[in-house]
């Protein structure tokens, strides 16, 4: 008990003098002296401190996002500021054998500014610079920071959400030898359900990890296919300086890694304030943080200054391809099946430039079909090899500018993914006003303009309605997860569309009988066509409903739909459409539907929806309509 | 009969998400030849579904800063032929394609690593061009060959 009876300031003496012992040159006297000062100061309940520790004001106080225990130099430093700038400053005075193992290599960021708020003079502690850090920023000469947003894989719409990252440009290098700087989830897990559920927990930490940009663009723009856009930041080199020192302390750290909160792009804000503290990034309030949003978060603070587009690969070949003509384009496949180079591109009146084009498609396509493991690597190799030397016998492009990929709109200029819909219909002979809610993403009736056509991505829509005459509010439908792939098959790529589409439906048997079911529902076909033409698809699915007014509390069956979305004049988009389910099992009925729907978008933030159809569900008819307007916020 | 038939479909098309829910991670084909990039993982369905809620973001490779730069140990910098190398080595086919092409990015950041002065990185362009069946010889040219190639036209 005595111990307890001990002044505060004595143990702080103490633990000087324990860590002077190490290091007699270290004088306590100075350390208490600090100590002190940052007291007086209260530089713990500094927003720059609590940014590098990641502190956040929860319902039990200050915490930490950070959750491993050697982030921390406190026991308590996870929930007190105060203990851990305390600690920290101690151990500026800690005498080590190797400088990176001091502290002020495991944490620079906390150095510099703790150095700079407190003034601590240089030959009075031990180490007063990491050199290993100095010697990288020597070496890299930083010059500027951008902020990569790889947009959805080829036929998956999940993968809409995205992701972000920070590439580091240097002062001597291209943009392919810049830095890259991503935050992700680590983890073995080859089980999908263990995989989402414990990704939604937390169950997974989450790490920073460093790599050339050219390897990140491997995967994303060679592998994944998908298209990126870089949105260059008004970083300077002072602040790009505060993001490597703080990065460094996050070396092998890992937080807890939440899909929906603390994912890729809210941890990067956490960078981009240790650069530059007046931002206002990480203590916005969200439930769920959609990467494509933190870009305009980002934006909406002033950092972003210039965006380009990296096209993907398989952009790149539907451009070569559109280039050329059918014949053009058969020869360049045949190149790829390993006829001579002499043989193919015997087609006549065939230009030398048109040569050269078809030899780069052939050249990618089959990188493409490689990635894919559709040839074998010898196989890939020879003639990988054979094209590539007939394209360079063909010598330099003659025409005057290289050919370009004009670059869509870019996703932060698409709809917001928010979704509030207010609107008015027919049910029968019944009228109604309808009410839609929906936090993400991005549906088939959506403009496209930032987006990928024919991808859905529909979390958990919730819609009601409610009857004037009968008085009544009903919840109409609540779609947990829609998702819609229709990735059109042309000659080089023969993808298979698909859908899964689950939540609460009603079955309407009846006038008067209309239930609440739970539904899944799968399916998979095929789709052609694609932009100006329209999006043609047929589809093969499965149903099974769940629910206490269901005959057997059950019913499952199968069937098709298929349809036709097209856009016209760019805002006007219609999607004709009919569906036919035949539940066999449980409760046994026929479902038919044909619908009709159409938006217009009056801006990007804003349309108006009109659909109608027409559904026998067993024998039972029923007519809709009904018009929405949609508000994306 | 019938109904057989559906419950059949029916369970088929379920069964088949959890078959097909691995989410084997991109595999690198390891080698320094034509040819090593990364082999797409295998997304079925289910993952496809479950990838809703993982941004898409997870690797099954903890890189570290370290394995990246920060941590350096090496003095200051690397020897430049060596950056040049590891380069080549990372980059063979799309560098071929830029060179069969006589220009690209990943031609312009070889000549950048080669220290090749901007006036005379058009020549330099065209010479690989012209030589590109000398650079990479043979199907099976490892990264070291091709930049011993690229040197020896210099």
């Amino acid at each position: 008990m005595a111990l307890f009876r001990i002044p505060p300031f004595f143990l702080v003496t103490l633990w000087c003098a324990f860590s002077a012992v190490s290091s007699p040159a270290q004088d306590s006297a100075y350390c208490e002296e600090l100590l002190a000062s940052a007291a007086e100061q209260r530089l713990h309940e500094d927003r720059y401190w609590h940014i590098l520790m990641h502190y956040q004001d929860g319902l039990f106080g200050i915490e930490s996002l950070v959750d491993d225990p050697r982030f921390f130099l406190s026991l308590k430093g996870k929930t007190d500021p105060k203990a851990e700038i305390r600690s920290t400053i101690r151990a500026f005075f800690e005498q080590h054998e190797n400088e990176n193992d001091s502290a002020v290599c495991r944490f620079p960021a906390r150095f510099e500014w703790i150095s700079e708020r407190l003034d601590i003079d240089p030959d009075r502690v031990p180490f007063s610079s990491c050199r290993s850090f100095e010697n990288f920023m020597e070496m890299a000469r930083p010059s500027s920071v951008t902020l990569v947003f790889p947009m959805a894989h080829l036929n998956s719409p999940a993968s809409m959400f995205g992701h972000t990252l920070l590439t580091v440009e240097t002062a001597d290098r291209t943009k392919l030898l810049a830095y890259s700087i991503s935050y992700s989830a680590v983890t073995n897990e080859t089980f999908g359900p263990f995989f989402a559920f414990k990704g939604l927990f937390g169950l997974y930490p989450g790490y920073f990890a460093v790599l050339p940009y050219y390897a990140k663009l491997e995967q994303y723009s060679d592998v994944d296919h998908r298209d990126i856009w870089e949105y260059r930041l008004n970083l300077t080199v002072p602040e790009i300086r505060r993001i490597l020192l703080h990065l460094r302390e996050l070396e092998s750290i890992a937080s807890d890694y939440y899909f929906f909160q603390e994912n890729c792009s809210y941890l990067l804000y956490f960078l981009l304030e240790a650069a530059r503290p007046s931002l206002e990034l990480s203590d916005r309030f969200h439930w769920w943080l959609i990467p494509l949003d933190s870009i305009r978060v980002i934006e909406e603070q002033g950092l972003i200054t210039g965006t380009s587009y990296r096209p993907s690969r398989t952009t790149k070949i539907r451009f070569l391809a559109s280039n050329l003509s059918e014949p053009e384009n058969t020869a360049a496949l045949a190149m790829t099946d390993g006829i001579p180079h002499e043989d193919a591109l015997k087609c006549a009146g065939i230009s030398d430039q048109e040569k050269m084009t078809a030899c780069e498609l052939a050249g990618e396509y089959l990188q493409y079909l490689y990635s894919k493991r559709r040839v074998s690597e010898e196989t890939y190799q020879e003639r990988f090899l054979s094209i590539l030397t007939a394209r360079s016998r063909l010598g330099a492009d003659q025409g005057a500018a290289p050919r370009r990929i004009a670059p869509p709109v870019q996703p932060d200029r698409g709809h917001r993914s928010d979704r509030l819909a207010l609107g008015a219909g027919v049910k029968g002979d019944d009228a109604f006003a309808e009410l839609r809610i929906r936090p993400a993403y991005h549906h088939l009736m959506d403009l496209d303009d930032g987006y990928v056509e024919g991808a859905q991505l529909i979390f958990a829509d919730v819609a009601l309605r409610y009857y004037p005459e009968d008085r009544k509010l009903l919840l109409e439908s609540l779609d947990l997860i829609d998702i819609v792939s229709l990735s059109p098959r042309d000659r080089f790529f023969r993808p298979v569309s698909w859908k899964f589409d689950t939540g609460l439906i009603r079955v309407d048997r009846d006038h008067d009988k209309s239930h609440l079911v739970y539904q899944i529902n799968p399916g998979g076909g095929l789709a052609f066509g694609g932009t100006q033409g329209g999006l043609f698809y047929g589809m093969l699915e499965t149903g099974l409903n769940l629910g206490g007014a269901l005959e057997k509390r059950y019913a499952a069956g199968a069937g098709g739909s298929a349809g036709l979305i097209r856009v016209v004049g760019g805002s006007w988009k219609i999607h004709a459409r009919i569906r036919d389910v035949y539940y066999g099992l449980g409760d046994s009925y026929n479902l038919f539907e044909a619908g009709l729907q159409q938006s217009f978008a009056i801006s990007p933030d804003q349309s108006l929806q009109a659909d109608i159809s027409r559904r026998r569900t067993g024998d039972f008819y029923q007519t809709e309509f009904r018009i929405l307007w949609n508000l994306f916020f | 009969m019938v109904k057989k038939f559906v419950l059949a479909v029916v369970m088929i098309s379920f069964v088949a998400i959890p078959v097909s829910s691995c989410f084997a991670a991109n595999q690198k084909n390891t080698g320094c030849g034509l040819g090593s990039l990364i082999m797409q993982g295998n997304d079925g369905l289910a993952f496809q579904v479950l990838a809703v809620t993982t941004n898409g973001t997870f690797g099954n490779q903890t890189f570290g800063i370290s394995s990246g730069t920060l941590n350096c140990e090496q003095p200051g910098k690397f020897v430049s032929r060596e950056k040049t190398s590891f380069y080549i080595a990372d980059n063979m086919d799309n560098l071929a394609n830029d060179i069969a092409r006589g220009h690209g990015e990943y031609l312009n950041t070889l000549a950048v690593l080669m220290e090749v002065p901007e006036g005379s990185r058009t020549d330099f362009y065209t010479l690989l061009q012209n030589n590109f069946s000398h650079i990479y010889s043979s199907p099976k040219v490892s990264s070291i060959e091709v930049l011993g190639n690229i040197e020896s036209l210099m």
